[in-house]
């Protein structure tokens, strides 16, 4: 954990801490900070955004309750990432995680701004992460988009870190098996995975 | 597991080194020794460049955008109903469960109700008897006491008793009393009274009462 890390770590306690004494403005802080990532994160588990503004609300709507509970045991950060995993699997449990189609998202939910370059990386991502399971795009977007280690993940994910070793491990070969290919690279290789 | 770059342990350990060191998480000599190993190996080079990609397309907004706005507004909406989902249900549980109750008392009630007079209505008839209760039958209409004496002989015993259309239904109690009542009549006459009393060989003759 580098010190910005440590930075925003301390500023999220003290807004828990403020939250627990029934202060809304630093839950508006709060929401509006994890908003982006966890619209990002949750993607990764379902398409459609009425579920993610759901599945964010009720993250947010436990924060507020146990805001009092939280220990420090962790970063709040993981601690808030673990409740949204937790929401996200119980809102597929309930809606089903099919995507919608592109016609259903309004025209003011795409980006504003997408670049070209942007939008070719975002298609070739896409493609690779649907090649993978839940449990190994949630891995990779923990590790790689929101930059947290095996230990915290373990902890999100409410798995052994050897688990989560294993599903980045086998995430990783996928993703490099595909990805070159999706990208007009010849180089995808074939790897044996014992 | 059989690493995907080259085939030496140290692309082994680059392969596990690239993640931390792309979130910048890795320790400083860590990230060197990759850096190192990356400028001799084009394998490894060429897996660090893809996980770099990987990286830079995993930080990229969602693509799918959601206003935190309108969803903060919900959230504090929500926080401002008092549990609209919760309160009207537990109310509901606890009514639920009040009439259970109420109407398992009954069911005991009518239980206990129904197996009272059964038993009630069987007392009348029963095979067995409390130490508590009465062993005494109520005595018969005209029943009279006689003590005869010791030396009265059977046969003149037999002889006042049909001379007196009395017949014995009881005794001898503790003190030698006999209960005789007589055969026809539902109470004794007066007269047989005294007549047993006069009897050679009576010692006590006395009508029974009901009540001492």
């Amino acid at each position: 954990m580098n010190e910005a890390d440590i930075d925003a770590d301390a500023t999220d306690r003290m807004l828990l801490q403020r939250m627990s004494a029934g202060d809304r403005t630093a839950l508006s802080v709060l929401y509006r900070s994890y908003h982006g990532r966890l619209c990002r994160f949750l993607s990764r588990l379902t398409r459609r955004p009425d579920v993610i503004e759901e599945v964010i609300n009720d993250c947010f709507w436990i924060a507020w309750q146990k805001a009092g509970n939280f220990h420090g045991d962790s970063r709040v950060s993981t601690w808030i990432m673990g409740i949204a995993y937790r929401c996200g699997l119980k809102a597929l449990r309930q809606h089903g995680d099919e995507p919608v189609d592109d016609d259903a998202i309004p025209e003011d939910r795409t980006p504003a701004h997408d670049p070209g370059e942007d939008r070719e990386l975002r298609d070739w991502l896409g493609k690779g992460l649907d090649r993978l399971s839940t449990d190994q795009r949630v891995v990779i977007e923990l590790v790689y988009g929101v930059g947290h280690s095996l230990d915290d993940v373990a902890v999100i994910m409410q798995c052994p870190v050897g688990t989560v070793k294993a599903r980045l491990f086998h995430a990783r070969v996928k993703l490099r098996n595909v990805l070159p290919a999706l990208a007009g690279d010849s180089r995808a290789t074939k790897e044996s995975v014992s | 597991m059989t690493f995907p770059t080259g085939s030496g342990r140290d692309c082994a350990r680059a392969w596990e080194a690239m993640p931390w060191v792309l979130q910048q998480s890795a320790p400083h000599e860590q990230s060197n020794w990759l850096m190192d190993h990356l400028a001799g190996c084009e394998s490894c080079r060429a897996e660090f460049e893809q996980q770099s990609r990987l990286r830079r397309a995993m930080s990229l907004p969602s693509d799918i955008a959601i206003d935190a706005n309108v969803g903060l507004k919900r959230l504090l909406a929500r926080l401002d109903a008092p549990e609209p989902q919760v309160a009207p249900l537990r109310a509901r549980s606890a009514g639920w469960l009040t009439r259970a109750l109420v109407a398992a008392v009954l069911i005991q009630a009518l239980g206990i109700g129904a197996l009272g007079m059964k038993l009630w209505s069987e007392s009348d008839n029963s095979m067995y008897r409390t130490l508590s209760q009465d062993t005494t039958s109520p005595a018969p209409p005209g029943a009279i006491h006689v003590v005869p004496d010791a030396t009265m002989k059977l046969a003149d015993w037999n002889a006042l008793l049909r001379t007196l259309q009395l017949q014995v239904v009881g005794g001898p109690n503790d003190v030698g009393a006999y209960t005789v009542v007589p055969t026809h009549s539902a109470s004794t006459s007066r007269a047989t009274l005294q007549q047993l009393r006069a009897t050679r060989g009576i010692r006590l003759a006395e009508p029974v009462t009901d009540t001492p």
